[in-house]
């Protein structure tokens, strides 16, 4: 293939790529498969609305990625700060809560009631975990029916947390896509050469285990290495064999031998 | 042990008159720190009782507690404390806010948290928190040791969840609690020979709430002060009751709640 094709089928990908919305391609399917499944579980639980709450860049902001019932549409529109409310509280802390009497004084929940129209009653928050991270929350509210709505139970507390399995792997899947998407657009969107800052600020932006991030740090930085020079690869390289060398050496102590 | 102590354990076995019944103490003299959200230290079944209250800021790789009146962030760490001022009314509080900082509270702003409260001799640690990330297991597990052995009472809420979360599965070292549908508040029961030892009431718990509220809240977060109340009791006439010591009278008097069928 001559240099001119390459431009040419470059430029036609760059043009399918802008008309058919890459990133909703394939995000859509995932969110979809979320609301369905946060349907069915609130239904199971006789929980009038329910959502699915996750972090909303580093700052630990909160958004809402699915909600179902009457003020679904209101709930997608706002964010949550930091450490407000029952969610913040349920991301910052992993830990689950059920309560009553959500609203009755001025609370955060007062506050997105005022907005929405809504009047929160009962809740069930339960953090949604992937490899042992908090990536969101799961939240039912109110009972279908009409107030004094029944308290949540702990066995219902038992069952949110296996929905909450299900659906944290369906969330980590949608930001993986949204990540992929965001990555491949900006790659395709770029001329010339690649600017190794914008991939590690999107790596350092990317919702996973500190373990993960550093992982892919370390692949980024050596990609970049290797990209400036055979004398740099070389470095690179030695650099590497003789860490590989010095922990092998290390792990051969036992604390047996001591 | 010293005489006074023997005495307590076979006092909490039913054997002995009590010299200090933990039954009439209400935790005058102690300070128990509360690693959580902050405490609003307005509210009425509080006024008065936050002797000191601090906030993790995240520097670079450092964690600093400045003192705080930024008071609770979610309602958690007022709602433990609310359980634990019923059960122990002339218990002190230190409020070591950790969720917030950076948003994330992050595992490391926890660990700094219990490490503030343990260098600050608190006997007794409520941690109605948790994590489950794999790389907190080692430093959480050598922060406990250090609480062991300078003798601070950590007690810890259980994950709700299905799989274990730190430190509540670090059993020897502190003591770990699971929620009950018990109603009453001084009736906690003892699990024998599972990893999370203790029950204690945990289902629409009422107590206080931000904006100064009340809630019913369930949660393992809630079983949890109930028995840092009950240990409160017991420093009041013992203050220097080990971990070992607080465990075993707490199992003791969970026999005698559970009328020794349920062992």
């Amino acid at each position: 293939m001559s240099r001119d094709d390459v431009t040419e089928l470059e430029a036609k990908l760059r043009q399918l790529i802008e008309t058919i919305d890459v990133a909703r391609l394939m995000t859509d399917p995932l969110t979809t498969s979320i609301k369905g499944l946060l349907s069915s579980s609130a239904a199971n639980m006789d929980s009038e609305e329910a959502s699915v709450i996750i972090r909303d860049g580093d700052a630990g902001d909160l958004r809402f990625l699915a909600a179902i019932g009457k003020v679904a549409d209101r709930l997608l529109e706002m964010r949550i700060p930091a450490g407000k409310g029952i969610a913040g509280f349920v991301v910052s802390s992993g830990q689950p809560i059920a309560i009553t009497d959500v609203g009755e004084e001025s609370s955060f929940y007062a506050e997105v009631d005022r907005a929405t129209g809504y009047s929160t009653q009962t809740i069930l928050a339960t953090p949604l975990r992937y490899n042992g991270e908090v990536i969101g929350v799961l939240e039912y509210v109110n009972r279908r029916g009409d107030p004094p709505f029944r308290p949540f139970t702990p066995a219902e507390m038992d069952q949110a947390a296996i929905y909450a399995d299900s659906i944290a792997a369906m969330v980590n899947a949608y930001e993986a896509a949204k990540l992929f998407s965001d990555l491949s657009n900006k790659v395709l969107s770029s001329t010339g050469e690649m600017d190794f800052t914008d991939v590690r600020n999107w790596i350092a932006a990317l919702r996973g285990s500190s373990e993960n991030r550093e992982r892919l740090d370390l692949a980024v930085l050596i990609r970049e290495v290797s990209g400036r020079g055979d004398a740099e690869r070389k470095l690179c390289r030695e650099l590497l064999e003789a860490i590989v060398r010095f922990s092998d050496e290390k792990s051969e102590t036992s604390y047996l031998s001591y | 042990m010293s005489v006074d102590e023997s005495q307590f354990l076979a006092t909490m076995s039913g054997y002995f008159k009590p010299r200090h019944n933990w039954r009439d103490a209400t935790g005058k003299g102690v300070t128990v720190a509360i690693v959580d959200s902050g405490i609003e230290s307005d509210h009425a079944d509080l006024a008065g009782k936050v002797v000191e209250s601090v906030e993790a800021r995240v520097d670079g790789n450092r964690v600093i507690f400045d003192p705080s009146n930024a008071g609770d962030s979610a309602g958690h760490g007022t709602a433990c404390a609310g359980i634990i001022a019923r059960i122990a009314p002339d218990a002190k509080f230190a409020s070591i806010k950790v969720l917030g900082a950076g948003g994330l509270g992050d595992g490391q702003v926890f660990l700094a948290g219990l490490e503030y409260a343990i260098r600050r001799q608190y006997k007794v640690i409520n941690l109605s928190l948790g994590t489950t990330k794999p790389q907190f297991f080692a430093p959480l597990h050598d922060l406990l040791d250090r609480a062991y052995q300078a003798g601070c009472i950590v007690v810890a809420a259980a994950n709700n969840l299905p799989q274990p979360s730190f430190p509540s599965v670090f059993s020897s070292s502190l003591i770990s609690v699971i929620k009950s549908e018990e109603t009453d508040p001084m009736k906690f029961g003892f699990r024998y020979g599972q990893i999370i030892e203790l029950t204690a009431p945990g289902v629409n718990v009422r107590t206080a709430w931000v904006g100064g509220g009340h809630r019913n809240l369930t949660g393992n977060s809630f079983a949890c002060p109930h028995i840092t109340g009950i240990v409160a009791r017991f420093v009041e006439g013992y203050p220097n009751l080990t971990p070992f010591q607080v465990k075993s009278a707490l199992y003791a008097i969970a026999r005698e709640n559970q009328g020794r069928e349920n062992l």
